[in-house]
């Protein structure tokens, strides 16, 4: 198969393995069952496309761990972190199968969408135009959750992710930003990003 | 699409929600066990993915008596597909929680990724005549009060992940995580 990454040893911390391998995880759910009860086929490659991160993560964390351990003792603690590794892991690939019934066409009842999110928030992906009031503003110029609700959980800029970025963030021309809010703040925010809406209101 | 078809995806739907929160309430229960090394939250865990099978019997279920039309056949697959993972989910946080009862110790990166400020975790149930019965999470100022952070709230069977509009009523049990000064300020107001 192409497109794979080879493995190769490189020093990095397991803990900042393990913690991108967890957020990517979580995300990586959220964003699959949008995808699905949505049936946003974008998003779903998107996760498809993380899926394959995860992977490669895992195999960088086994080679540290077997590395680190170097008796019998650090070998019996270590399971702790292969597990979490392990489930992390899986989780992905549980988002991987929900972006499979977008990518693969089966999809999900129309009425489930609909009932679904008057219980449930959801999760958009939207991205900025250059018109937007939202280019070069930082995270908490915005105020976007007391504003309209709104949380911003991922950017994506060109292949690279931030996943829950800082509040110092600045948005750039072009970003993807990953948010989840009520239905009606995701409308205003998508027409903020498109720079429809030219103004924030308090 | 008539009322009763409305009102049959409507519980269909409901029961895929109580999946899908169960399960990702269970990673967070799972991860906060291993942290504070809590058998108490790990059996919890074990105990509530039981209960996901169980849930997701049920869907499997009301899916498929839900006498659909062929042309609905996929968006339905679709769903039955949503629910398996639910359960993937479920799992893979029972195996977390499985470190836990086992006697591992948790390996000190964990509590450098798993970032939270806890130290203890504790559970009460709340007694008819605590002040807390019919009140919203958001009314009733847990966290300002007695310094703990509500991790779940248990009623029955079901544990839900708590939300501000959640209610608190007598004989639910609160599973809450904090400083160790706080079990008695909450235990105090919850079963006084």
């Amino acid at each position: 198969m192409s497109g794979l990454e080879k493995i190769e040893y490189k020093p990095v911390p397991a803990r900042e393995i393990l913690l991108e391998m967890k957020n990517l995880s979580e995300l990586m759910i959220d964003l699959a069952y949008s995808a699905a009860l949505f049936n946003d086929n974008e998003l779903a490659e998107d996760v498809l496309e993380l899926e394959k991160r995860v992977d490669t993560l895992a195999y960088h964390l086994e080679i540290i761990i077997m590395i680190a351990a170097r008796d019998a003792k650090d070998a019996e603690a270590l399971t702790s972190v292969s597990t979490v590794a392990s489930a992390a892991d899986k989780i992905s690939d549980a988002a991987a199968d929900i972006a499979a019934i977008v990518t693969q066409k089966i999809g999900v009842h129309p009425i489930v969408s609909e009932i679904f999110e008057k219980v449930e928030e959801r999760l958009v992906k939207v991205q900025v135009h250059e018109t937007s009031v939202l280019v070069g503003k930082q995270l908490s110029e915005l105020k976007l959750a007391p504003r309209i609700g709104v949380d911003i959980i991922a950017i994506r800029r060109n292949k690279d992710w931030t996943l829950n970025p800082k509040k110092t963030e600045q948005i750039q021309n072009n970003d993807f930003l990953i948010a989840r809010g009520a239905p009606q703040g995701i409308k205003e925010f998508r027409e903020l990003a498109e720079g429809k809406q030219r103004e924030l209101e308090d | 699409m008539t009322d009763s078809r409305q009102k049959q995806f409507e519980e269909i739907v409901e029961k895929f929600v109580e999946l899908k929160n169960t399960s990702e309430l269970m990673m967070d229960l799972a991860y906060s066990s291993l942290l504070l090394d809590s058998k108490y939250l790990a059996e919890e865990v074990q105990r509530l993915e039981e209960y996901v099978d169980k849930l997701h019997t049920e869907f499997e279920l009301l899916v498929l008596s839900s006498k659909f039309e062929k042309e609905e056949a996929r968006g339905l697959l679709g769903l039955i597909r949503l629910g398996v993972v639910t359960e993937k989910i479920a799992d893979a946080a029972a195996e977390i929680a499985e470190v836990v009862l086992r006697g591992i110790e948790p390996h000190p990166i964990l509590k450098l990724t798993i970032e939270e400020a806890e130290e203890t975790v504790t559970h009460v149930q709340v007694t008819k005549n605590s002040s807390l019965v019919d009140k919203t999470l958001r009314e009733a100022k847990i966290p300002e009060e007695t310094g703990m952070w509500i991790l779940a709230i248990k009623k029955g069977d079901k544990c839900i992940r708590p939300k501000p509009d959640s209610k608190i009523q007598a004989g639910d049990t609160l599973i809450a995580s904090g400083y160790a000064e706080g079990e008695d300020d909450l235990k105090k107001i919850a079963a006084p």
